[in-house]
């Protein structure tokens, strides 16, 4: 996977003018003006963003069926109101840039925040997602990695809101500080340091468990004096 | 916290972008020299979320399914244009059917989990009863004016009685 360079370099506004700042190196540029004029297009935009939305939402919602209905909600919204999209690529942005893809986030953020608002069910495990990376041919590896991401899942799942949002983004979206601080609607400085606290508090919370599941495993291999 | 530990927090959280840059971009193991100043546990709490974050991807189904309301819903908005009809509404439905949160703005500005939360319930109960209470104060106050009737108390029929004395006689009520 190409991993987007969007705000990587810092941009300069050497020309002078305002509209040099915005330029015409949005990734998705041909795309969305293809659909604004035949939003039968947009399908395109759907299918290379569907699983990106869909994972975040799943992430933040902790259910299939939330997720679902959260990526329905949001690609809905952004094809009946692609007229509102401004394009805010910048030249020094480079080619990868997508500010398409940050808008889309931006929706899918509030999409799933008003959602996690109105449920009462507290979010699940992603199990499925755990089970993907485990070994099938291997299954006390496949069960030791199963854990493992379970519990890298529940130190995510513990984080304050906004930390857990930067974290998903920045790991499981592979999006660079620039993207997040726009769909955070943060500065980058400020992301950067979201997502140092959240691994702070990831690195503790994974060392718990590991320390844990050692001494779990020190007591069945050496018997449990207990009983 | 004073500006020397800000600073250290900024300089650290800055060498941990450059780390998760690197660790994103898959540059082999050796991740350049943010890795060695970078703390072993952040460094550690980064591979880990790195391996054990996977994307999850939706049924072949569902994407489906989703695509056919967005290609409904595109026709739905070209049809005003071929129609004529640019006044018409695209109602936009959720996953079950049911019609999206009318007062839900997808685009606000503001992080709706935080701040939508406190406000929306006690706005809402805090403006009916605020109209409850006005349109009781004014159907009060018509009804007594449509009924002056006779005060019940004493000190008000005897004070309404010199008033009329007065005006009687002086014209003027001062």
């Amino acid at each position: 996977m190409t991993r987007p360079v969007f705000g990587r370099a810092r941009p300069e506004r050497t020309s002078g003018s305002p509209g040099s700042a915005v330029s015409h190196l949005d990734r998705d540029r041909a795309l969305v003006e293809e659909a604004r004029r035949d939003p039968a297009r947009f399908d395109a935009l759907y299918r290379r963003y569907l699983a990106q939305v869909y994972s975040y939402a799943f992430y933040e919602l902790g259910d299939h069926h939330e997720a679902e209905d959260a990526t329905e909600r949001t690609f809905l919204a952004a094809l009946a109101n692609l007229g509102r999209f401004e394009e805010r690529a910048r030249p020094a942005d480079g080619d990868g840039a997508s500010t398409f893809r940050v808008w889309l986030f931006r929706i899918a953020r509030n999409v799933v925040a008003n959602q996690r608002r109105g449920r009462r069910r507290r979010p699940q495990a992603p199990i499925e997602a755990a089970a993907s990376v485990a070994d099938p041919f291997d299954v006390e590896r496949g069960a030791a990695i199963r854990d493992e991401a379970a519990a890298a899942w529940r130190a995510v799942g513990r984080l304050p809101a906004d930390r857990r949002r930067a974290v998903v983004l920045r790991f499981v979206e592979e999006m660079s500080t620039a993207e997040i601080a726009g769909v955070l609607g943060r500065s980058e400085g400020a992301v950067r340091v979201l997502i140092h606290r959240a691994l702070r508090s990831v690195a503790g919370e994974l060392r718990r468990t590991d320390r844990f599941r050692a001494d779990g495993i020190r007591r069945d291999r050496g018997g449990d004096p207990g009983r | 916290m004073t500006a020397f530990e800000r600073d250290g927090a900024e300089v650290e959280a800055l060498l941990t972008d450059l780390y998760l840059e690197s660790v994103l971009a898959r540059i082999g193991t050796d991740h350049g020299p943010a890795d060695a100043r970078l703390d072993p546990l952040l460094r550690n709490a980064s591979d880990r979320l790195r391996r054990d974050l996977v994307r999850v991807h939706p049924s072949f189904r569902f994407e489906e399914r989703l695509a056919a309301r967005l290609a409904e819903l595109a026709a739905a908005m070209r049809m005003p244009a071929a129609a004529g009809g640019e006044g018409r509404v695209v109602p936009l439905r959720g996953a079950a059917g049911a019609p999206l949160d009318d007062a839900f703005d997808p685009f606000g500005e503001d992080d709706p989990e935080t701040e939508r939360r406190e406000l929306a319930r006690p706005l809402i109960i805090g403006g009916a009863l605020t109209s409850a209470i006005s349109l009781a104060g004014a159907v009060y106050v018509a009804w007594r004016r449509a009924h002056p009737g006779r005060a019940a108390s004493p000190m008000v029929r005897a004070a309404r009685a010199v008033r009329t004395a007065r005006l009687a006689t002086t014209g003027r009520f001062d």
